[in-house]
């Protein structure tokens, strides 16, 4: 990609930060951020087969049968992520409107008979490998936000901007909730392009309050849940809100995984019983490899190995951090603030689930829990995080 | 936009530093209860091995309380949904087959909605038989099946073969559970109380001795080792001890069987209702405290004790307020007002029998948890303590003339005409209540007190059976007064039970010596050895040998006098000799002249050995106050029958009439049968009588009417020589001159009577 045209599209874009002189890539990637993230899918992995172990047996299937499988998308993943590193990132611009329609019609697959239906979930494809759409989904949305952003700086200024780009994440967010039933990735693609707006916008206060009102609506809900004033009977996600207000209530059905989860972390103690000897596994977590790990991490490393997962991934954000502010442009600080918000999202609200602060909904634990599409895309969003960190100069 | 970066990194740190607190806060407030929750849930592979509860049995060793194994039918549906379900019809099948009385169609459905349920009773308490049998079954079911599939996989037919049944997978287990039994189910029920659920024993010896009764649960742990199979670690179950009580099975169902021909004769005599409002008897040694039987009115199923069906129930009646008792009969309270319905003509046993009031009453045991004044039995017992305490000689002679003034008060006797001049021999064997006030006053109050005292009213006897009550609220204090103390001689005024009249009498008529009444002698681990033996406990000494042998004296004069002259003759076991005292007592409200009668006798006269003392509670008789045969025609009716079957010899001589009443008694003795008797009366009812000690007496004075019986004159008794043989002592029939089985009055073999000689 030649550099005048890169120009070109900048100042049309109007950009802020103006290519000054021809660029030449030759910066090299983060390398601790690597090391971090291959830590974690290696400590993954060991957590998922002692999680997975004996339910896999007790299934039918090989000891390692989760193992494996989680094995083989990292690998493909990793490729992915080592493939996109190398990549100028500003070829992303160009697959953006792409990126966005692929997304839809991934999701807007599911519908046909294409789509998968696991754990009474349709929320997959069957494309020869399963895929959830809605991560592709969050990468997707990234990349187009991210260049859509930076080609509309003035406009989203501006009220009728925000309310465009608005509409345009909202379509996704509602087909991710409306087709594949799944709240929590719609949140999640909401929530990174709304940060990145925020981040993007020279105005704050707009944004905090916004948030704050969504915040108080969300509130009154889970007030209005709690005294009954609707019945909780209403949908499951009602439901569960009930469930997370007083799990012991509900201990044998809605509220059974989040106080097994909690059963879990509690008899770990400070150390943890020892890699390997958690007994919640033993089928009283249901899907302990999957959005539940954290539990088992709990009660196998104890508080100290809880600790050590959430300074790693305090790491991997602080280093997606340095890059999203040191990135050549705005497109840059653009993408790999988005890809920054994804993993403290995910993070946060997996940890919030398990503990049971927030109600329990389907969040999983980068890198660690068990999910081929999951791992496989937030690779590659690292390796556009690492593309970004590559074109830092070097002071 | 950096600084925003910046702020947005550290509203992370900020929830990952929240997360963190949350997470600490699971493990501070919760830890050490998760870590509990976390180890109880891993006991789903371990059961819990039940101990057998401890049985009890009589002094002969015949079981009257015993657990028996029973088991539980568990459907455990993730098993046996397990290869998609092809084991569900083949197992519904063999239920089918084995268990008639199962749903099938519901455990179907069961199992299809619930496919990871691993829990399910089906059946509760089947006995062990039915279990064997369905695992017979499934035995055979389980070579033939592996015949096949072994041929099968011979052939080569690996599918075929998989798809064989194999009942060993079904999913149906048995839940070990034991269930407790009463063989003689409604034997001597008040004192043994029952086991309803839980092991956990109610009234009497079950409640008494639970915790000695009850063992400790074992368990069976399954658990993963290191390699992740499962390893089993047992801990067997310690069963419970055994009571051996004093209790005689035969003596029990003897008094239990006369008790009840008493209310099946005397229901309805007079009044409508039930013979009296309660019956018990007491068997039991003066010797040594031990008990022999202790029976009421009504007896219930031991097996069912919340089922009253055939229990008769209308004795209490009483105890409940009347609207309480229209609504159990169906009637408005209103209309009783208006109409004037009687209601104890509508009291059915229907109609009471879910009425928790009236069951606990049923469930109590007389003997031991009501207490009731008295009257004339207590007469001996204050010539006792005059004795001892030397303030009468027992040669004095006093002037009944039929009454007394006591501090303003007249207090007559039974006889109002008077008796004249009398000992005190003939006063006790009267019953004449001046001569015992006399005595009394000689005695003095505080004397009077401490005698009481020492024969244990007032106080818990201390016997082995839950319920005792120690009516210590209703006895005489030093706050006694001189017409207190009058009626008090007498046996009014102040309230006892029954068993601290038995232990009591017993030490009167021992030696006086005082026993602790006493049910169980020895206590047996599972294995039959003797983990505690009770002796005899002596408590004291509450009167002289001399005293106890006067005592003696003059009870058996009460008994053994020409009938003129005595007021219990009636109840005379033919052919012995017996010492005893009649009761006849007022009953509160002294205007109502309803009364309770009693009798205590003892045998043999000189040195007894046994001691029977039966209590009758308003009976249903037209002139109660002389009712008092009915106490002693059941106590005769009972030592006639006990005595033989206790061994102890007949000393007197028998009238004819007597030989014709024994025989006629003899055809349904239970002597040589196990037999058991399933009616009996149990315990107490209206608390009519609530004995506020003091003050009462007055003008109505007759407060203690006494008994003599009024017996037509062909009854009377006619002397009537029997003839002993001198070789051996037993008696020869008047008629033939063959020597007579002591115990049964029949002839014996003379190959036999050989034996016998020594």
């Amino acid at each position: 990609m030649d550099t005048a045209r890169e120009v070109r599209t900048a100042r049309r874009a109007g950009g802020l930060k103006k290519l000054k002189k021809k660029t030449k890539i030759k910066g090299q990637v983060d390398r601790s951020l690597i090391f971090i993230v291959l830590f974690l899918i290696v400590f993954g992995l060991i957590m998922i087969y002692s999680a997975s172990a004996y339910s896999a047996v007790r299934s039918g299937k090989e000891s390692n049968y989760y193992l494996m499988s989680q094995l083989r998308a990292t690998l493909l993943g990793l490729v992915a992520m080592a493939w996109l590193s190398t990549w100028d990132y500003h070829k992303f611009r160009v697959i953006a409107w792409p990126a966005y329609v692929v997304s839809l019609v991934l999701i807007a697959l599911v519908l046909t008979p294409l789509g998968m239906t696991i754990n009474g979930a349709r929320r997959w494809l069957n494309l020869g490998l399963s895929l959830q759409p809605a991560e592709v989904a969050k990468v997707g949305m990234i990349i187009f936000f991210s260049a859509y952003v930076y080609g509309n700086l003035k406009n989203i200024q501006h009220l009728k901007g925000i309310i465009k780009t608005m509409a345009l994440v909202a379509l996704p967010s509602l087909m991710v909730y409306g087709i594949t039933d799944n709240l929590s990735s719609a949140i999640i693609i909401f929530s990174i392009v709304y940060i990145m707006l925020f981040i993007a916008s020279p105005k704050s206060a707009p944004y905090i309050v916004i948030a704050g009102v969504l915040f108080l609506m969300a509130a009154f809900v889970v007030y209005v849940i709690a005294h009954n004033i609707i019945p909780a009977e209403l949908s499951y996600r009602l439901g569960r809100i009930k469930a997370w207000l007083d799990p012991e209530a509900y201990a044998s059905d809605r509220g059974f995984q989040t106080l097994q989860a909690l059963y879990s972390i509690g008899s770990g103690g400070v150390l943890g019983k020892g890699l390997g000897q958690s007994t919640q596994k033993l089928g009283f977590v249901p899907e302990a490899q999957n959005d539940m790990i954290f539990s088992i991490i709990c009660e196998e490393l104890g508080m100290f190995g809880a600790l050590a997962v959430i300074l790693l991934f305090i790491m991997l954000i602080y280093h997606l951090l340095m890059i999203a502010t040191n990135a050549q442009d705005l497109f840059g600080s653009l993408l790999v603030t988005g890809v920054m918000t994804h993993f403290a999202l995910q993070v946060i609200l997996n940890i919030a689930v398990v503990t049971n602060t927030l109600p329990n909904t389907g969040i999983t634990l980068p890198f660690i829990s068990y999910g081929g599409s999951s791992s496989v895309f937030l690779l590659t969003e690292i390796g556009i995080a690492l593309s970004v960190s590559r074109s830092i100069r070097m002071t | 936009m950096q600084k925003k970066l910046v702020v947005l990194f550290f509203m992370v740190l900020l929830a990952f530093a929240y997360l963190i607190i949350r997470r600490a806060g699971i493990n501070r407030d919760n830890g050490e209860a998760y870590k509990k929750q976390v180890l109880a849930q891993q006991s789903y592979d371990s059961t819990t091995l039940p101990f057998k509860r401890g049985s009890i049995e009589d002094r002969n060793g015949t079981v009257l309380a015993y657990s028996e194994k029973v088991y539980n039918l568990i459907v455990d549906a993730k098993l046996l949904s397990v290869d998609k379900g092809v084991h569900i019809e083949p197992t519904l099948d063999i239920l089918k087959k084995s268990f008639a009385e199962l749903d099938i169609d519901e455990i179907r459905s069961y199992v299809e909605k619930n496919p990871g349920a691993s829990y399910k009773k089906y059946l509760k308490r089947i006995e062990s038989s039915r279990v064997e049998n369905y695992n017979k079954f499934m035995e055979e079911t389980i070579a033939a099946n592996n015949e096949r599939r072994d041929s099968l996989r011979k052939d080569g037919k690996t599918e075929e073969a998989d798809a064989v049944y194999d009942p060993a997978k079904n999913g149906i287990w048995f839940e070990e559970e034991y269930k407790r039994k009463y063989p003689y189910n409604t034997l001597a029920c008040d004192v043994i109380g029952f086991v309803q659920t839980g092991n956990e024993g109610q009234y009497g010896l079950e409640e008494y001795y639970n915790s000695i009764l009850n063992g400790t649960n074992g368990r069976s742990y399954g658990y993963l080792n290191a390699d992740g199979t499962l390893t089993r670690s047992v801990k067997e179950a310690e069963d419970g001890y055994t009571l051996i009580t004093s209790l005689d099975t035969n003596i029990q169902s003897i008094a239990e069987k006369h008790i009840n021909e008493f209310a099946e004769q005397n229901r309805n005599a007079y009044r409508t209702g039930p013979a009296a409002d309660n019956v018990g008897v007491i068997i039991m040694n003066p010797n040594n405290g031990e008990i022999y039987a202790m029976a009421g009115y009504p007896v219930y199923n031991l097996n069912e004790p919340q089922n009253m069906e055939g229990v008769d129930l209308t004795q209490y009646a009483g105890l409940l307020s009347k609207e309480d008792l229209a609504e159990a009969v169906g009637v408005s309270a209103n209309s009783i007002s208006e109409n004037e319905i009687d209601l104890m003509e509508l009291v059915t046993n229907e109609s009471l029998s879910d009425n928790a009031v009236i069951k606990n009453a049923v469930w109590k045991n007389y003997c031991i948890a009501d207490t009731y004044e008295p009257g004339s039995t207590m007469k001996p017992f204050t010539v006792a303590a005059a004795l001892d305490a030397a303030s009468i000689t027992g040669n004095e002679v006093y002037t009944c003339n039929g009454a007394l003034d006591v501090g303003g008060h007249t207090i007559h006797c039974h006889n109002r005409f008077g008796d004249g001049p009398l000992s005190v021999k003939e006063g006790v064997a009267k019953s004449c209540n001046v001569v015992l006030m006399d005595i009394a006053f000689a005695l003095g109050k505080q004397e009077w007190l401490r005698y009481n005292r020492n024969f244990g009213f007032g106080e818990y006897t201390g016997i082995d059976l839950a319920g005792e009550t120690s009516g210590a609220s209703n006895v005489f204090t030093e706050k006694m007064g001189q017409t207190d103390l009058a009626v008090a001689s007498f046996g009014q005024g102040f309230n006892v039970s029954m068993i601290q009249m038995a232990a009591g009498y017993g030490a009167l008529v021992n030696g006086g010596k005082y026993y602790e009444p006493h049910l169980v002698t020895r206590i047996l681990n599972s294995e039959g050895a003797i983990v505690k033996e009770y002796e005899p406990r002596r408590i004291k000494q509450v009167i002289s040998e001399g005293v106890s042998a006067e005592i003696r004296e003059d009870c058996k004069a009460v008994v053994m006098s020409e009938p003129e002259e005595c007021t219990g003759w009636t109840a005379r076991p033919a052919g012995y000799s017996m010492g005893g005292k009649t009761g006849t007592a007022e009953k509160l409200p002294r205007s109502a002249k309803n009364y309770l009668i009693s009798f205590m006798g003892f045998v043999p006269a000189d040195q007894p050995e046994v001691i029977c003392y039966v209590v009758i509670d308003h009976p249903n008789h037209p002139d109660q106050s002389n009712s008092t045969r009915l106490a002693t025609l059941l106590c005769k009716s009972i030592m006639t029958e006990v005595l033989p079957y206790l061994n102890i010899f007949p000393t007197e001589p028998i009238t004819e009439k007597e030989r014709e009443e024994l025989t006629d008694a003899e055809a349904s003795f239970f002597i040589g049968s196990n037999a058991v008797s399933d009616n009996s009366v149990s315990e107490n009812s209206a608390e009519e009588e609530g004995g506020e000690a003091s003050g009462q007496t007055g003008e109505e004075g007759e407060a203690a009417g006494e008994d003599n019986a009024m017996v037509p004159v062909d009854e009377m008794y006619t002397p009537n020589v029997i003839q002993y043989d001198p070789g051996t002592g037993f008696p020869l029939d008047p008629n033939t001159g063959e020597v007579l089985d002591p115990d049964t009055l029949q002839p014996i073999d003379e190959n036999v009577k050989s034996d016998l000689e020594y």
